[in-house]
């Protein structure tokens, strides 16, 4: 028995030190890049190891005052809209989309579901040389609404969580508004919609985050420095200024993190249908 | 079918036959007057369509171009890419029009058997409320529709299309486009500038599927077992850990980790003042340790998401197996690897599947780390990139639009048989239904 009970402690033991790797691993680059943009200097090169040799708010002002050569307000602006435009947009389309295909039996549907999924097995970016041309054509390089055209309208292909939560709510809610006389445009708006709040909500941070964090259509669209979003902007920032670097990531995670944090719950549902960060 | 078009020819009133020739004759003949001019609009369009541009582009499809642009005698020559997607266009129209002229034959057909059984016919207005109610899903998704054709269908029947051409490096306008069959593929694997880059990188590539999803999901894995214990108080304030990595966009992690292992990053600052040379950890010549730090910040990024949908499928487990297990003298590896790793690879099977096509096409990883190197050996590419960081450099920074769109279809052929060949197994597609 006293045999067991040490064996119990021990492994206690080895458990809290594991969480505290773990942790720590987890924790530490964090860590590192917040003091970093607290750093006095700029450069990567005059810290002491990990970590600045003093601390100062100095870059926050910087990053916000001194917008000759990195516009930082401008892009984070130009994200800002991005992403809340395509996430409106795009948030619209999917559940539109994710409704229909749970609740309608059509023809087409067995076929579209299949053909979204064939789709979707393309390499992401494969489109990419058609979809620079396609933007050339309708004169739209430069812009911020190509971007959020394109973000918007590719959103619909990622109907699957959604559809599966649709699919969850009873059909017989259904019949019975339909026994009363209600249109399908009528159950749609005042049955469906308010049961989907959480997947609503869901949809509405994916389609967020996912502009809010995109750096290749960016990079590929917006030739222009000043209409760069943050992601492309960081990106051209070099060792030098790696102060700068740090201040304008903790200021556009920020938002995200708290996000996260507020509906993990959400989250884990759908990373469950299998998303996939990357 | 066929007994339908003879039904059909042997019992429609020669309005209705007329349909098949001027689209709306029907809908005239049975008094639907607003409804017979949208089909004859729709015919009178289409044709002056076709004489206006469509034959030339469908023409232009095939051609791609036979005028080559001359600047000295002013001639402006073919842009074979522009006729390409234009005669793409042409078919997409074409076939739009081939639904409204069945669905106008249908339409006159039903309205003259509502005729000959005195039924009443349907107004326009009635069809317009039938789209708010009966007829609801095609309007609510013909905008969706209509958006994926144009930015996820169009472009890539075009990619595909130029998989068949020499679009590219010196072939672009002015110069004229060609198709080719299958010579971009045969490049590929034969002895060219391609294919030993090609050979070599697929084989990391497969190789870094492989291991990133194995050590991902076992440590991910490993991490929920951890949390779960009983032992463990306060677990909220662990795992919030993990969810901060989880949270923060990919691309500043990446950074940020390019940063540290830059040549004058923190880990060489402290190198150097332990007495020691600074190394390249993502230099030119570090094969092995940049593809190890790959490895590791990959774990960095997905460990949490795999962690908390393991958290999920834990606590579905049934725990009586487990006290049986314990009575039978099962030791805790035993349980875990008879009891927890059979019954979690089940229920994760779509994710992981996920995992490992999101982790071969991973673009970011080596994107951000050692972004645009090239390499001796390799063609416009480095010893750390995968297919997909390949394709990116052959189609976007260097205009090799023909194999970027060979190489594309290669990754999809890969990926999709690697996933039907799961995914069909997989209960989860083949019981769709269970919950309605």
């Amino acid at each position: 028995m006293k045999q067991k009970n040490g064996f119990k402690m021990l492994d206690t033991g080895v458990t809290y030190v594991l969480l505290i790797a773990v942790a720590f691993i987890f924790f530490f680059p964090c860590l590192w890049i917040i003091l970093a943009s607290l750093s006095k200097s700029g450069s990567i090169y005059s810290f002491d190891g990990f970590f600045p040799r003093s601390y100062s708010l100095a870059t926050f002002k910087k990053l916000f005052t001194d917008t000759t050569m990195y516009n930082y307000p401008k892009w984070f602006l130009n994200t800002l809209m991005v992403a809340t435009g395509s996430c409106i947009l795009g948030t619209f389309l999917t559940i539109l989309t994710a409704y229909t295909m749970s609740r309608f039996e059509f023809k087409a549907r067995k076929p579209m579901m299949k053909i979204t999924m064939v789709l979707g097995m393309f390499p992401s970016f494969m489109g990419m040389t058609a979809v620079y041309l396609l933007m050339t054509q309708f004169g739209l390089i430069n812009h911020l609404w190509g971007l959020i055209l394109i973000y918007a309208a590719g959103a619909p292909m990622g109907y699957l969580t959604q559809k599966g939560f649709f699919d969850t709510i009873p059909k017989a809610i259904d019949e019975a508004a339909k026994i009363d006389g209600a249109t399908n445009l009528q159950i749609f708006t005042k049955i469906n919609l308010p049961l989907a709040k959480p997947m609503i909500v869901y949809t509405a941070l994916t389609s967020f985050t996912w502009p809010w964090s995109d750096f290749i259509l960016p990079k590929l669209l917006l030739k222009e420095k000043n209409l760069y979003t943050v992601a492309v902007g960081l990106m051209s920032l070099d060792e030098t200024e790696f102060a700068r670097f740090a201040a304008g990531s903790v200021f556009i995670a920020l938002p995200i993190v708290v996000l996260y944090f507020c509906l993990v719950r959400n989250m884990v549902n759908g990373i469950a249908a299998g998303a996939v960060k990357g | 079918m066929k007994q339908t078009v003879q039904t059909f020819m042997k019992t429609a009133t020669v309005p209705v036959k007329m349909s098949l020739l001027l689209m709306g004759a029907g809908h005239f003949r049975y008094g639907s007057i607003s409804k017979g001019l949208l089909y004859l609009f729709v015919e009178l369009s289409m044709i002056y369509y076709l004489v206006q541009r469509g034959f030339n582009d469908i023409r232009g499809f095939f051609t791609l171009g036979t005028q080559r642009a001359d600047a000295w005698a002013g001639i402006e020559g073919d842009n074979s890419v522009v006729m390409m997607l234009m005669g793409i266009f042409a078919f997409i129209v074409i076939a739009v029009f081939a639904f409204f002229y069945v669905q106008n034959i249908k339409g006159a057909y039903a309205m003259q058997k509502r005729a000959e059984n005195n039924l009443p016919q349907k107004t326009l207005r009635q069809d317009l409320a039938d789209l708010l109610d009966q007829k609801f899903y095609v309007l609510v998704l013909a905008l969706p529709l209509i958006g994926v054709c144009v930015f996820n269908v169009l472009p890539i029947i075009f990619m595909i299309l130029i998989a068949f051409t020499n679009y590219g490096g010196n072939i672009v306008p002015p110069e004229l486009v060609d198709w080719v069959g299958v010579d971009n593929f045969r490049k590929l694997m034969v002895l060219s500038k391609f294919g030993p880059t090609f050979l070599k990188i697929l084989g990391w590539n497969l190789l870094w599927a492989l291991l990133s999803t194995t050590i991902n999901y076992f440590a991910g894995l490993g991490l929920a077992l951890l949390l779960n214990k009983e032992c463990v108080k306060g677990k909220a304030i662990w795992r919030a850990f993990p969810i901060l990595a989880y949270a923060i966009p990919g691309f500043i992690t990446l950074l940020a980790f390019k940063f540290m292992f830059s040549y004058g990053g923190p880990i060489n600052q402290m190198i150097i003042s332990n007495g020691g040379t600074p190394f390249g950890f993502l230099g030119i010549d570090a094969k092995w340790s940049a593809r190890l730090i790959g490895l590791l910040v990959n774990c960095w990024i997905s460990v949490p998401s795999i962690m908390l949908l393991a958290t999920g499928h834990l606590s579905n487990r049934d725990m009586s197996l487990y006290e049986a297990a314990k009575i039978d003298g099962a030791g805790r590896f035993a349980q875990f690897r008879k009891l927890t790793v059979p019954f979690m690879l089940f229920a994760t099977m779509p994710v992981l599947l996920g995992q490992f096509i999101g982790n071969f096409n991973n673009f970011g990883i080596f994107y951000f780390l050692r972004g645009g190197m090239y390499m001796d050996g390799y063609f416009l590419a480095s010893d750390t990139d995968l297919l997909i960081n390949w394709l990116y450099n052959l189609s976007i920074d260097n205009n090799y639009y023909c194999i970027g769109a060979a190489i594309s279809l290669v990754i999809f052929l890969i990926t999709s048989v690697i996933s039907l060949t799961v995914y069909v197994k997989s209960p989860s597609y083949r019981e769709e239904d269970t919950f309605q």
